[in-house]
Protein backbone atom coordinates (compact mmCIF):
# COMPACT_ATOMS: atom_id res chain seq x y z
CA UNK A 1 0.00 0.00 0.00
CA UNK A 2 3.00 2.53 1.30
CA UNK A 3 4.20 1.55 -2.43
CA UNK A 4 2.01 2.83 -4.30
CA UNK A 5 1.01 5.92 -2.56
CA UNK A 6 4.85 7.05 -3.44
CA UNK A 7 5.23 9.06 -6.69
CA UNK A 8 7.88 7.01 -9.75
CA UNK A 9 10.34 9.58 -8.80
CA UNK A 10 10.29 8.71 -5.18
CA UNK A 11 11.24 4.64 -6.48
CA UNK A 12 13.34 5.61 -9.11
CA UNK A 13 17.36 4.52 -8.67
CA UNK A 14 19.63 6.33 -10.88
CA UNK A 15 23.05 6.22 -11.94
CA UNK A 16 25.03 8.92 -13.23
CA UNK A 17 28.09 9.51 -14.71
CA UNK A 18 29.52 6.46 -12.74
CA UNK A 19 33.07 5.42 -12.70
CA UNK A 20 34.73 2.70 -11.18
CA UNK A 21 38.82 1.64 -10.87
CA UNK A 22 39.90 -1.24 -9.65
CA UNK A 23 43.86 0.22 -9.75
CA UNK A 24 44.51 0.76 -13.43
CA UNK A 25 41.57 -1.28 -14.88
CA UNK A 26 38.86 1.34 -15.69
CA UNK A 27 35.06 -1.42 -14.67
CA UNK A 28 32.65 1.04 -15.14
CA UNK A 29 32.81 4.06 -17.48
CA UNK A 30 30.43 7.04 -17.28
CA UNK A 31 27.31 4.81 -16.48
CA UNK A 32 24.29 6.95 -16.67
CA UNK A 33 20.88 4.57 -16.11
CA UNK A 34 17.90 4.67 -14.18
CA UNK A 35 15.86 2.16 -13.05
CA UNK A 36 12.37 3.20 -13.26
CA UNK A 37 9.67 1.57 -10.95
CA UNK A 38 7.24 -1.15 -11.78
CA UNK A 39 9.72 -3.22 -14.48
CA UNK A 40 11.59 -6.27 -14.58
CA UNK A 41 15.00 -5.13 -16.19
CA UNK A 42 17.25 -8.15 -17.42
CA UNK A 43 21.32 -6.97 -17.05
CA UNK A 44 23.02 -8.90 -19.85
CA UNK A 45 26.89 -8.60 -20.55
CA UNK A 46 30.26 -10.75 -21.47
CA UNK A 47 32.33 -11.95 -18.26
CA UNK A 48 33.75 -9.10 -16.79
CA UNK A 49 31.79 -6.29 -18.59
CA UNK A 50 31.00 -4.94 -14.96
CA UNK A 51 27.47 -6.47 -14.44
CA UNK A 52 28.55 -7.48 -10.46
CA UNK A 53 30.51 -3.83 -9.81
CA UNK A 54 27.36 -1.97 -11.42
CA UNK A 55 25.39 -3.54 -9.24
CA UNK A 56 26.70 -3.46 -5.82
CA UNK A 57 27.36 0.13 -6.40
CA UNK A 58 24.00 1.14 -7.59
CA UNK A 59 22.71 -0.91 -3.65
CA UNK A 60 25.57 1.03 -1.87
CA UNK A 61 27.56 -2.21 -1.17
CA UNK A 62 30.64 -1.01 -3.27
CA UNK A 63 32.26 2.05 -3.52
CA UNK A 64 32.36 4.61 -6.80
CA UNK A 65 35.42 6.65 -7.83
CA UNK A 66 32.67 9.38 -9.17
CA UNK A 67 29.67 10.53 -10.00
CA UNK A 68 26.66 9.22 -8.08
CA UNK A 69 23.95 6.57 -7.52
CA UNK A 70 20.63 7.74 -5.90
CA UNK A 71 17.22 6.48 -5.20
CA UNK A 72 14.28 8.79 -5.22
CA UNK A 73 17.17 11.88 -5.75
CA UNK A 74 18.99 10.78 -2.17
CA UNK A 75 22.03 9.60 -2.38
CA UNK A 76 22.14 5.90 -1.48
CA UNK A 77 25.63 5.59 0.14
CA UNK A 78 24.44 5.24 4.10
CA UNK A 79 21.08 6.04 3.55
CA UNK A 80 19.10 3.92 5.75
CA UNK A 81 15.76 5.26 4.15
CA UNK A 82 17.25 4.40 -0.01
CA UNK A 83 18.68 1.34 1.46
CA UNK A 84 15.45 -0.22 3.22
CA UNK A 85 14.19 -0.16 -0.03
CA UNK A 86 16.89 -1.90 -1.93
CA UNK A 87 17.82 -5.87 -1.78
CA UNK A 88 21.05 -7.04 -3.64
CA UNK A 89 21.21 -10.97 -4.05
CA UNK A 90 24.40 -11.77 -4.59
CA UNK A 91 25.85 -15.16 -6.01
CA UNK A 92 26.61 -17.64 -3.43
CA UNK A 93 30.13 -18.97 -3.54
CA UNK A 94 31.36 -21.40 -1.24
CA UNK A 95 35.08 -20.02 -0.46
CA UNK A 96 33.12 -16.87 1.06
CA UNK A 97 32.84 -16.35 4.50
CA UNK A 98 29.23 -16.03 4.43
CA UNK A 99 29.02 -19.86 3.35
CA UNK A 100 29.93 -20.98 6.77
CA UNK A 101 26.43 -20.21 7.68
CA UNK A 102 23.81 -22.37 7.82
CA UNK A 103 20.87 -21.99 5.34
CA UNK A 104 18.76 -21.03 8.75
CA UNK A 105 21.09 -18.39 9.86
CA UNK A 106 21.74 -16.87 6.53
CA UNK A 107 17.90 -15.77 5.46
CA UNK A 108 18.16 -15.02 9.76
CA UNK A 109 20.36 -11.96 8.77
CA UNK A 110 18.82 -11.66 5.59
CA UNK A 111 15.99 -11.11 7.78
CA UNK A 112 17.63 -8.31 9.87
CA UNK A 113 18.55 -6.36 6.92
CA UNK A 114 14.98 -5.73 5.16
CA UNK A 115 12.48 -4.55 6.80
CA UNK A 116 9.78 -5.45 4.62
CA UNK A 117 10.82 -9.25 5.06
CA UNK A 118 7.92 -12.05 4.44
CA UNK A 119 8.51 -14.78 6.45
CA UNK A 120 5.82 -17.17 5.57
CA UNK A 121 6.58 -16.65 1.76
CA UNK A 122 10.43 -17.38 3.03
CA UNK A 123 9.43 -20.90 3.99
CA UNK A 124 6.92 -21.28 0.77
CA UNK A 125 9.78 -21.01 -1.20
CA UNK A 126 12.24 -23.10 0.69
CA UNK A 127 9.65 -25.71 0.74
CA UNK A 128 8.90 -25.71 -2.86
CA UNK A 129 12.62 -25.55 -3.22
CA UNK A 130 13.07 -28.62 -0.88
CA UNK A 131 16.10 -27.00 1.30
CA UNK A 132 17.46 -28.10 4.21
CA UNK A 133 18.03 -25.34 6.62
CA UNK A 134 20.17 -26.91 8.86
CA UNK A 135 22.71 -27.45 6.47
CA UNK A 136 25.73 -25.18 5.76
CA UNK A 137 26.00 -22.97 2.36
CA UNK A 138 29.30 -24.43 1.31
CA UNK A 139 27.71 -27.80 1.73
CA UNK A 140 25.00 -27.20 -0.87
CA UNK A 141 25.24 -27.89 -4.52
CA UNK A 142 25.12 -24.48 -6.80
CA UNK A 143 21.83 -25.41 -7.41
CA UNK A 144 20.26 -24.85 -4.22
CA UNK A 145 22.82 -21.83 -3.40
CA UNK A 146 21.07 -20.19 -6.08
CA UNK A 147 17.86 -21.07 -4.55
CA UNK A 148 19.09 -19.76 -1.39
CA UNK A 149 19.75 -16.19 -3.21
CA UNK A 150 16.48 -16.42 -4.74
CA UNK A 151 14.41 -17.35 -1.52
CA UNK A 152 16.32 -14.42 -0.35
CA UNK A 153 15.68 -11.87 -2.87
CA UNK A 154 11.56 -13.10 -3.29
CA UNK A 155 11.14 -12.89 0.22
CA UNK A 156 12.83 -9.28 0.91
CA UNK A 157 9.74 -8.17 -0.62
CA UNK A 158 12.06 -4.92 -1.77
CA UNK A 159 10.38 -2.17 -3.88
CA UNK A 160 13.89 -2.69 -6.11
CA UNK A 161 15.29 -6.36 -5.81
CA UNK A 162 18.28 -7.22 -7.95
CA UNK A 163 19.33 -10.92 -8.48
CA UNK A 164 23.06 -11.97 -9.56
CA UNK A 165 22.99 -14.43 -11.98
CA UNK A 166 20.30 -16.02 -10.07
CA UNK A 167 19.44 -18.74 -12.58
CA UNK A 168 23.27 -19.91 -13.07
CA UNK A 169 23.57 -22.90 -11.06
CA UNK A 170 20.30 -24.05 -11.94
CA UNK A 171 18.89 -26.49 -14.09
CA UNK A 172 16.74 -25.69 -16.95
CA UNK A 173 13.09 -27.10 -15.24
CA UNK A 174 14.03 -24.91 -11.95
CA UNK A 175 15.22 -22.26 -14.16
CA UNK A 176 11.39 -22.16 -15.47
CA UNK A 177 10.07 -22.45 -12.20
CA UNK A 178 12.46 -19.56 -10.91
CA UNK A 179 11.12 -17.84 -14.11
CA UNK A 180 7.52 -17.95 -12.91
CA UNK A 181 7.55 -17.50 -9.13
CA UNK A 182 9.18 -14.20 -10.37
CA UNK A 183 6.25 -13.06 -12.51
CA UNK A 184 4.04 -14.72 -10.13
CA UNK A 185 5.13 -12.39 -7.43
CA UNK A 186 6.03 -9.36 -9.99
CA UNK A 187 2.28 -10.06 -10.51
CA UNK A 188 1.07 -9.51 -7.46
CA UNK A 189 3.27 -6.68 -6.08
CA UNK A 190 4.59 -4.59 -9.79
CA UNK A 191 8.00 -4.33 -7.67
CA UNK A 192 11.28 -3.00 -9.92
CA UNK A 193 13.66 -6.13 -10.57
CA UNK A 194 17.24 -5.83 -12.20
CA UNK A 195 17.86 -9.49 -13.19
CA UNK A 196 21.75 -10.48 -14.72
CA UNK A 197 21.71 -13.52 -16.59
CA UNK A 198 24.44 -14.93 -19.29
CA UNK A 199 21.47 -17.23 -20.22
CA UNK A 200 19.84 -15.05 -22.35
CA UNK A 201 17.49 -16.57 -24.57
CA UNK A 202 14.97 -18.11 -22.33
CA UNK A 203 14.83 -14.49 -19.91
CA UNK A 204 13.83 -12.61 -22.91
CA UNK A 205 10.24 -13.02 -22.23
CA UNK A 206 10.67 -12.01 -18.89
CA UNK A 207 12.33 -8.95 -19.43
CA UNK A 208 10.26 -5.82 -19.99
CA UNK A 209 13.45 -3.92 -20.71
CA UNK A 210 16.93 -4.98 -21.04
CA UNK A 211 20.52 -3.22 -20.15
CA UNK A 212 23.20 -4.22 -22.05
CA UNK A 213 26.69 -3.65 -20.62
CA UNK A 214 29.96 -3.48 -22.81
CA UNK A 215 33.39 -2.98 -21.04
CA UNK A 216 31.77 -0.79 -18.53
CA UNK A 217 29.79 1.41 -20.55
CA UNK A 218 25.78 1.13 -20.72
CA UNK A 219 25.56 0.21 -24.66
CA UNK A 220 21.28 -0.35 -24.74
CA UNK A 221 18.50 0.36 -22.15
CA UNK A 222 15.44 -0.10 -24.25
CA UNK A 223 12.40 -1.68 -24.17
CA UNK A 224 13.29 -5.58 -25.39
CA UNK A 225 11.10 -6.29 -28.49
CA UNK A 226 12.36 -2.50 -29.26
CA UNK A 227 15.98 -3.28 -29.18
CA UNK A 228 15.12 -6.88 -31.19
CA UNK A 229 13.72 -5.06 -34.03
CA UNK A 230 16.72 -2.48 -34.72
CA UNK A 231 17.98 -5.52 -35.90
CA UNK A 232 17.84 -7.96 -38.97
CA UNK A 233 20.11 -10.32 -41.20
CA UNK A 234 20.81 -9.81 -44.42
CA UNK A 235 22.15 -12.36 -46.36
CA UNK A 236 22.63 -13.03 -50.33
CA UNK A 237 25.64 -13.28 -52.55
CA UNK A 238 28.47 -11.30 -51.22
CA UNK A 239 28.20 -8.75 -54.08
CA UNK A 240 25.00 -8.29 -53.44
CA UNK A 241 24.49 -7.45 -49.51
CA UNK A 242 28.00 -5.37 -49.95
CA UNK A 243 25.78 -3.09 -52.44
CA UNK A 244 22.48 -3.06 -50.49
CA UNK A 245 23.88 -2.01 -47.70
CA UNK A 246 26.27 0.25 -48.50
CA UNK A 247 23.23 2.18 -50.64
CA UNK A 248 21.09 1.89 -47.75
CA UNK A 249 23.81 3.30 -45.66
CA UNK A 250 24.23 0.34 -43.09
CA UNK A 251 27.65 -0.90 -41.63
CA UNK A 252 27.69 -4.81 -40.85
CA UNK A 253 27.71 -5.36 -37.08
CA UNK A 254 28.79 -9.18 -37.61
CA UNK A 255 29.30 -11.13 -40.77
CA UNK A 256 29.87 -14.81 -42.01
CA UNK A 257 31.02 -15.48 -45.22
CA UNK A 258 30.73 -18.95 -46.89
CA UNK A 259 31.89 -19.11 -50.35
CA UNK A 260 29.73 -16.66 -52.24
CA UNK A 261 26.93 -16.35 -50.16
CA UNK A 262 27.13 -13.87 -47.10
CA UNK A 263 25.30 -13.51 -44.08
CA UNK A 264 25.79 -9.80 -41.85
CA UNK A 265 24.05 -8.40 -39.12
CA UNK A 266 22.82 -4.94 -39.13
CA UNK A 267 21.59 -2.31 -36.96
CA UNK A 268 18.76 -0.22 -38.94
CA UNK A 269 15.78 1.91 -39.26
CA UNK A 270 12.27 0.17 -40.37
CA UNK A 271 12.37 2.99 -43.42
CA UNK A 272 16.17 0.77 -44.15
CA UNK A 273 14.64 -2.83 -43.50
CA UNK A 274 11.96 -1.49 -45.62
CA UNK A 275 14.13 -0.72 -48.59
CA UNK A 276 16.47 -3.98 -48.30
CA UNK A 277 13.22 -5.96 -48.11
CA UNK A 278 12.71 -4.97 -51.64
CA UNK A 279 15.97 -6.34 -53.07
CA UNK A 280 15.01 -9.10 -54.92
CA UNK A 281 18.31 -11.18 -54.01
CA UNK A 282 18.49 -10.64 -50.32
CA UNK A 283 16.77 -12.64 -47.71
CA UNK A 284 16.19 -10.65 -44.41
CA UNK A 285 15.36 -12.51 -41.16
CA UNK A 286 15.27 -11.33 -37.66
CA UNK A 287 17.73 -11.84 -34.77
CA UNK A 288 16.91 -12.87 -30.97
CA UNK A 289 17.59 -11.05 -28.05
CA UNK A 290 21.02 -13.47 -27.71
CA UNK A 291 21.84 -12.74 -31.39
CA UNK A 292 21.27 -9.22 -30.60
CA UNK A 293 23.69 -9.79 -27.79
CA UNK A 294 26.09 -11.50 -29.78
CA UNK A 295 26.34 -8.56 -32.53
CA UNK A 296 26.59 -5.72 -30.32
CA UNK A 297 29.35 -7.24 -27.46
CA UNK A 298 30.83 -9.91 -29.81
CA UNK A 299 33.21 -7.81 -30.92
CA UNK A 300 34.31 -10.25 -33.72
CA UNK A 301 35.30 -12.54 -31.49
CA UNK A 302 33.08 -15.11 -32.08
CA UNK A 303 35.28 -15.96 -34.84
CA UNK A 304 37.83 -17.37 -33.17
CA UNK B 1 10.72 -21.17 -21.09
CA UNK B 2 8.23 -19.44 -23.61
CA UNK B 3 6.43 -22.72 -23.62
CA UNK B 4 5.06 -22.72 -27.42
CA UNK B 5 6.60 -19.36 -28.80
CA UNK B 6 9.41 -19.65 -30.68
CA UNK B 7 12.66 -17.14 -30.75
CA UNK B 8 12.45 -16.29 -34.32
CA UNK B 9 10.09 -13.21 -33.87
CA UNK B 10 8.93 -10.53 -31.60
CA UNK B 11 7.08 -12.11 -28.61
CA UNK B 12 4.28 -9.61 -28.49
CA UNK B 13 3.93 -10.02 -32.12
CA UNK B 14 3.95 -13.90 -31.64
CA UNK B 15 1.03 -13.04 -28.89
CA UNK B 16 -0.83 -11.00 -31.08
CA UNK B 17 -0.24 -14.13 -33.80
CA UNK B 18 -1.55 -16.06 -31.89
CA UNK B 19 -5.01 -14.35 -30.83
CA UNK B 20 -5.62 -14.02 -34.17
CA UNK B 21 -4.96 -17.11 -34.95
CA UNK B 22 -7.94 -18.00 -32.30
CA UNK B 23 -10.24 -15.51 -34.04
CA UNK B 24 -9.50 -17.23 -37.62
CA UNK B 25 -10.35 -20.50 -36.35
CA UNK B 26 -13.68 -19.74 -34.67
CA UNK B 27 -12.05 -20.07 -31.00
CA UNK B 28 -13.11 -15.95 -30.39
CA UNK B 29 -16.13 -15.51 -31.85
CA UNK B 30 -17.34 -11.93 -31.84
CA UNK B 31 -18.29 -10.27 -28.53
CA UNK B 32 -16.90 -12.81 -26.77
CA UNK B 33 -13.66 -12.72 -24.56
CA UNK B 34 -10.20 -13.53 -25.11
CA UNK B 35 -7.64 -14.56 -22.53
CA UNK B 36 -6.26 -11.40 -20.22
CA UNK B 37 -2.93 -10.11 -19.94
CA UNK B 38 -2.27 -11.74 -17.08
CA UNK B 39 -3.48 -15.32 -18.25
CA UNK B 40 -1.55 -15.31 -21.06
CA UNK B 41 1.57 -13.90 -19.35
CA UNK B 42 1.23 -16.98 -17.20
CA UNK B 43 0.34 -19.65 -19.66
CA UNK B 44 3.48 -18.61 -21.82
CA UNK B 45 6.00 -17.15 -18.43
CA UNK B 46 6.37 -13.73 -20.13
CA UNK B 47 6.14 -10.19 -18.95
CA UNK B 48 2.76 -9.01 -18.68
CA UNK B 49 3.86 -6.03 -20.25
CA UNK B 50 4.79 -7.97 -23.26
CA UNK B 51 1.55 -9.94 -22.87
CA UNK B 52 -0.25 -6.32 -23.06
CA UNK B 53 1.44 -5.00 -25.87
CA UNK B 54 0.40 -7.84 -28.55
CA UNK B 55 -2.91 -7.46 -27.01
CA UNK B 56 -3.01 -3.80 -27.68
CA UNK B 57 -1.71 -4.34 -31.00
CA UNK B 58 -5.07 -5.72 -31.54
CA UNK B 59 -7.10 -3.36 -29.86
CA UNK B 60 -5.28 -1.08 -32.09
CA UNK B 61 -6.44 -2.58 -35.12
CA UNK B 62 -10.34 -2.76 -34.01
CA UNK B 63 -10.17 -6.46 -33.87
CA UNK B 64 -10.36 -6.39 -29.96
CA UNK B 65 -12.71 -3.66 -27.51
CA UNK B 66 -12.43 -3.19 -23.67
CA UNK B 67 -15.46 -3.60 -21.84
CA UNK B 68 -14.21 -1.54 -18.97
CA UNK B 69 -13.80 -4.02 -16.04
CA UNK B 70 -14.74 -6.72 -17.56
CA UNK B 71 -11.49 -7.51 -20.14
CA UNK B 72 -11.04 -7.67 -23.93
CA UNK B 73 -13.78 -8.95 -26.55
CA UNK B 74 -13.45 -9.52 -29.69
CA UNK B 75 -14.83 -6.58 -32.17
CA UNK B 76 -18.17 -7.90 -34.30
CA UNK B 77 -16.35 -7.50 -37.41
CA UNK B 78 -12.99 -8.86 -36.37
CA UNK B 79 -12.85 -12.23 -38.14
CA UNK B 80 -13.95 -10.43 -41.51
CA UNK B 81 -11.19 -7.44 -41.07
CA UNK B 82 -8.59 -10.29 -39.90
CA UNK B 83 -9.18 -12.07 -43.25
CA UNK B 84 -8.77 -8.91 -45.58
CA UNK B 85 -5.32 -8.18 -43.32
CA UNK B 86 -4.28 -11.38 -43.88
CA UNK B 87 -5.38 -11.50 -47.35
CA UNK B 88 -2.97 -8.56 -48.32
CA UNK B 89 -0.23 -10.33 -45.99
CA UNK B 90 -0.29 -13.17 -48.00
CA UNK B 91 0.30 -11.79 -51.50
CA UNK B 92 3.13 -9.69 -49.99
CA UNK B 93 4.98 -12.69 -48.04
CA UNK B 94 3.96 -16.24 -48.80
CA UNK B 95 3.33 -15.76 -52.66
CA UNK B 96 6.27 -13.97 -52.88
CA UNK B 97 8.27 -16.78 -51.43
CA UNK B 98 6.64 -19.41 -53.47
CA UNK B 99 7.18 -17.58 -56.83
CA UNK B 100 10.78 -16.77 -55.36
CA UNK B 101 11.80 -20.34 -54.61
CA UNK B 102 10.70 -21.73 -58.06
CA UNK B 103 13.05 -19.10 -59.53
CA UNK B 104 15.28 -20.60 -57.72
CA UNK B 105 14.55 -24.02 -58.91
CA UNK B 106 14.33 -23.44 -62.40
CA UNK B 107 9.99 -23.62 -62.69
CA UNK B 108 8.64 -21.33 -65.44
CA UNK B 109 5.17 -19.69 -65.08
CA UNK B 110 2.89 -22.18 -65.78
CA UNK B 111 5.05 -24.88 -63.78
CA UNK B 112 4.18 -23.30 -60.64
CA UNK B 113 0.54 -22.88 -61.42
CA UNK B 114 0.15 -26.29 -62.18
CA UNK B 115 1.24 -27.21 -58.92
CA UNK B 116 -1.05 -24.46 -57.22
CA UNK B 117 -3.87 -25.92 -59.58
CA UNK B 118 -2.92 -29.28 -58.01
CA UNK B 119 -2.86 -28.46 -54.48
CA UNK B 120 -6.08 -26.82 -54.72
CA UNK B 121 -7.45 -29.72 -56.12
CA UNK B 122 -6.08 -31.88 -53.47
CA UNK B 123 -7.96 -29.40 -50.92
CA UNK B 124 -10.90 -29.17 -52.26
CA UNK B 125 -10.57 -25.40 -52.42
CA UNK B 126 -14.15 -24.29 -54.47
Amino acid sequence: MKIEAMTNAARTLEARGLCKQYGKQTVLDHVDLAVEPGCIYGLIGRNGAGKTTLLSILTGQNTKNSGEVTYGGEPVWENPRALSDLCFARELNPGSEVAALQVEEYLLAARLFCPRWDEEYARTLIKKFGLDTKKRINKLSKGQMSMVTITAALASRAPVTILDEPAAGLDVVMRECFYRLLLDDYAETNRTFVISTHIIEEAAGVFERVIVLDEGRVIANSQTDDLVDQFRYVSGSAQAVDRALAACGLQPLQQQGMGPHKTAAVRGTPEQFARLAAEPDLELSGLNLQNVFVALCGHGDEEG
Amino acid sequence: MKGMLNDQSLIYQQIAQLLEDGILRGEYPPETPVPSTNELARAFNINPATAAKGVNRLVEEGLLYKRRGIGMFVAPGALEALRQKRREAFAGTQIQALVREAKRLGMNRQELLDLVERQAEEEQLP
